[in-house]
């Protein structure tokens, strides 16, 4: 019984519903359209509102700023206009404290107070004398203009008459036509009921007054009101045409003789300087640039990687495509190279015969290795096994060339080695750059006699009550290599039921390992298996190469049956 | 005259050296096969048509070859006089000898 065990792949099938429907493939982009905005709106949305709160916390931090800062000037500037008071208070302290030394002497009042009356701002517009007991008579003498409040007797002796009563300066209020002014009254504490000073102000025309510009409070508006409501009737002064003070504005209250005087202010020029106030602004501003730059930035990083997705799809269909054509190519290559192999061995009686092919990984182009088993005269078989150098159909031609013509020997009853000495003429290395390893052997099923010629090839194993060896022949050069060469060959007798199993290097040969390790392996994993010869070739190409080898393998094998 | 040549997925790197009127010296790296020889083939004959009649291949840093490489090999050696392999590491050194061409190639130890 022979047979020959080969691995045939069905030609890479070609179906309509293989190919990568392209609807579908154009389908996927488009689902995922509509999430190429969500990110970059998200984005901007997250931005704007960041740059919201930002603006928010820095205005308000700015105000709040402002206004501690407003605070702390209008109680400087109200402690400096409480210092005024004493001024005011000690001229009039001393001119009623001589009226009252003197019994309402009334030139000396005339006297001490001429030098300060006249219409100097710091000057008063008039300054009078009265007695307390005798308001209604009017005032015993005066300085200076008729003093205002002289013209109703009714209101004077009633705010003169508390005035007498009172220890500290008196304040009347704000006294109009003709001329704006201030009332002071004040008569001596420790003398009740004696003299009465009283004064009058002059305060400008429209009650306005701006600040000095050197003035540490230069920049800020202000009024000052009489009395603790800052009400546009108690307006004593202000620098300002219009009241209320523009927001924000603090204000101040102090005591001011028998009443008080409030400050208001608020400040013309932010008085943290100006980064404080256009922090808001420049945050809005810049925030939402770098919102919009963000969005449009993850935008197109978006689309981007949607067209990296689409790029890596088409990529995809292309490799499949690619796959299907290179499995079409080696089916092709299989084919071929089937087609360049036996298709039965001969059937001898005494032995078997079984054989492999097996293409490497990489093989999608056609190998150069065969095999032949030759049925020479019904007793003897011609085993051949063979690889020429390089791959394709050049590889492919010279093989079925030398492969044919050992036929052609054989047929001649030429032996193995007059076989490989004359078929060294078919290849010139130096011509074709290939040369060929053949092994020849022409088995004797009767004798058990082996008669191997190697021209550079791998030796064939013999396996025989589960011990196996190589059998060790002459080695000459490969074919092409030297014509004219003539080749040996080497006689060996097997024991019964031996088997002998001959290969190319694909079998044994693996990148980066001594070829001794590999002949070792298959030598182990021969006498391993005690099964059928095509089941055993089967077992040493799937154990040998991993089912990965990456060259082709061709493996052919006898075996006696007595 | 002095070149790199090769390409990375082909793992193999050659340079071809002429030091001397008659001499030249082929330095191998890399897993040499079928896919990456061309070039080489194709470089050495330039060398070989100017007159080069010894060669020395180094091929101290050959991973791998397989049988065209040592094909190409074998027709240097027979277009030259005086032919080298220089060094071959004992992976090559074996495959070089199952093959009967120790002597051809002139595999130095």
């Amino acid at each position: 019984m022979s047979s020959v065990e080969s691995v045939r792949r069905p030609p890479a099938a070609r179906r309509a519903g293989e190919v990568a429907d392209p609807v579908a493939a154009g389908a996927a982009p488009r689902e995922r359209s509509a999430g190429v905005y969500w990110l970059p709106v998200a984005t901007l949305i997250i931005g704007l509102l960041v740059t919201g709160v930002l603006v928010v916390v820095s205005h308000s931090q700015y105000v709040s700023n402002e206004k501690r800062l407003l605070g702390l000037r209008v109680k400087d500037a109200a402690s400096l206009l409480a210092e005024s008071l004493p001024a005011t208070e000690a001229s009039m302290a001393a001119a009623a404290q001589q009226a009252d030394d003197t019994h309402g002497n009334v030139q000396r009042f005339e006297q001490l107070v001429t030098p300060q009356v006249g219409t100097k701002p710091t000057q008063w517009l008039t300054l009078s004398l009265w007695k307390a007991g005798a308001l209604g008579n009017g005032p015993l003498a005066v300085v200076g203009v008729a003093p205002k409040l002289a013209a109703s007797p009714a209101v004077a002796s009633r705010f003169l008459g508390a005035a007498a009563h009172s220890p500290t300066l008196n304040v009347i209020g704000l006294l109009k036509a003709p001329s704006l002014r201030i009332g002071y009254a004040f008569a001596n504490p420790t003398q009740p009921g004696g003299y009465v000073v009283y004064g009058e102000r002059p305060l400008p025309a429209n009650r306005q007054s701006r600040l000095q510009r050197t003035s540490q409070f230069a920049g800020l508006d202000y009024a000052v009101f009489l009395g603790k409501e800052p009400s546009e009737q108690n307006l004593l002064l202000t620098d300002r045409a219009r009241l209320p003070l523009p927001s924000p504005s603090a204000s101040e209250s102090v005591a001011y003789g028998n009443t008080n005087l409030t400050l208001a202010m608020s400040s013309r020029v932010p008085l943290a300087g100006t980064l404080p106030k256009d922090l808001p602004w420049i945050i809005a501003v810049l925030g939402s640039l770098l919102t919009i730059a963000a969005a449009l930035m993850t935008l197109r990083l978006t689309q981007r990687r949607r067209g990296a997705e689409e790029l890596a799809g088409r990529l995809e269909v292309t490799a499949n495509e690619n796959e299907r054509l290179y499995a079409e190519q080696r089916g092709i290559a299989q084919t071929l190279q089937h087609a360049l192999l036996p298709d039965r061995l001969p059937e001898l009686p005494g032995i078997q015969a079984s054989a492999r092919y097996e293409a490497g990984e990489e093989g999608v182009e056609i190998g150069g290795d065969w095999y032949d088993v030759i049925d020479l005269d019904g007793r003897r078989l011609l085993l051949v096994v063979g690889d020429v150098s390089g791959h394709g159909l050049r590889a492919a031609t010279t093989m079925a060339a030398l492969r044919y013509a050992i036929r052609a020997y054989a047929a001649q009853n030429d032996g193995p080695a007059e076989i490989l000495t004359k078929i060294s003429r078919l290849v010139n290395v130096s011509e074709s750059g290939q040369l060929a390893t053949v092994l020849c052997a022409t088995v004797d099923t009767q004798a058990r006699q082996l008669s191997l010629t190697s021209a550079g090839h791998l030796p064939p194993l013999l396996l025989s009550n589960g011990d196996s060896r190589y059998l060790e022949a002459e080695i000459g050069l490969p074919i092409g290599v030297q014509e004219g060469i003539v080749y040996r060959s080497t006689t060996v007798t097997v024991p019964p039921e031996a088997t002998v199993v001959a290969f190319t290097d694909g079998l044994v040969e693996t990148r980066g390992e001594n070829l001794d390790r590999g002949l070792e392996r298959l030598r182990a994993a021969a006498s391993s298996h005690d099964v059928g010869l095509p089941e055993l070739l089967g077992r040493l190409v799937s154990e040998m190469g991993n089912g990965h080898s990456q060259d082709d393998i061709a493996i052919v094998g006898v075996r006696w049956t007595s | 005259m002095d070149e790199l040549e090769g390409q990375p997925d082909q793992l193999i790197s050659f340079d071809v050296v002429v030091d001397g009127d008659d001499h030249a010296t082929v330095r191998i790296d890399g897993e040499l096969d079928m896919s990456g020889i061309d070039p080489l083939a194709a470089r050495v004959d330039q060398v070989l048509s100017k007159g080069i009649t010894k060669l020395t291949v180094d091929v101290r840093g050959v991973r791998f070859a397989d049988s065209s490489a040592i094909a190409l090999w074998v027709r240097w050696a027979s277009a030259v006089d005086e032919f080298e392999l220089l060094e071959p590491p004992p992976l090559l050194r074996r495959v070089i000898g199952a093959m009967g061409l120790a002597d051809k190639l002139g595999a130095t130890a």
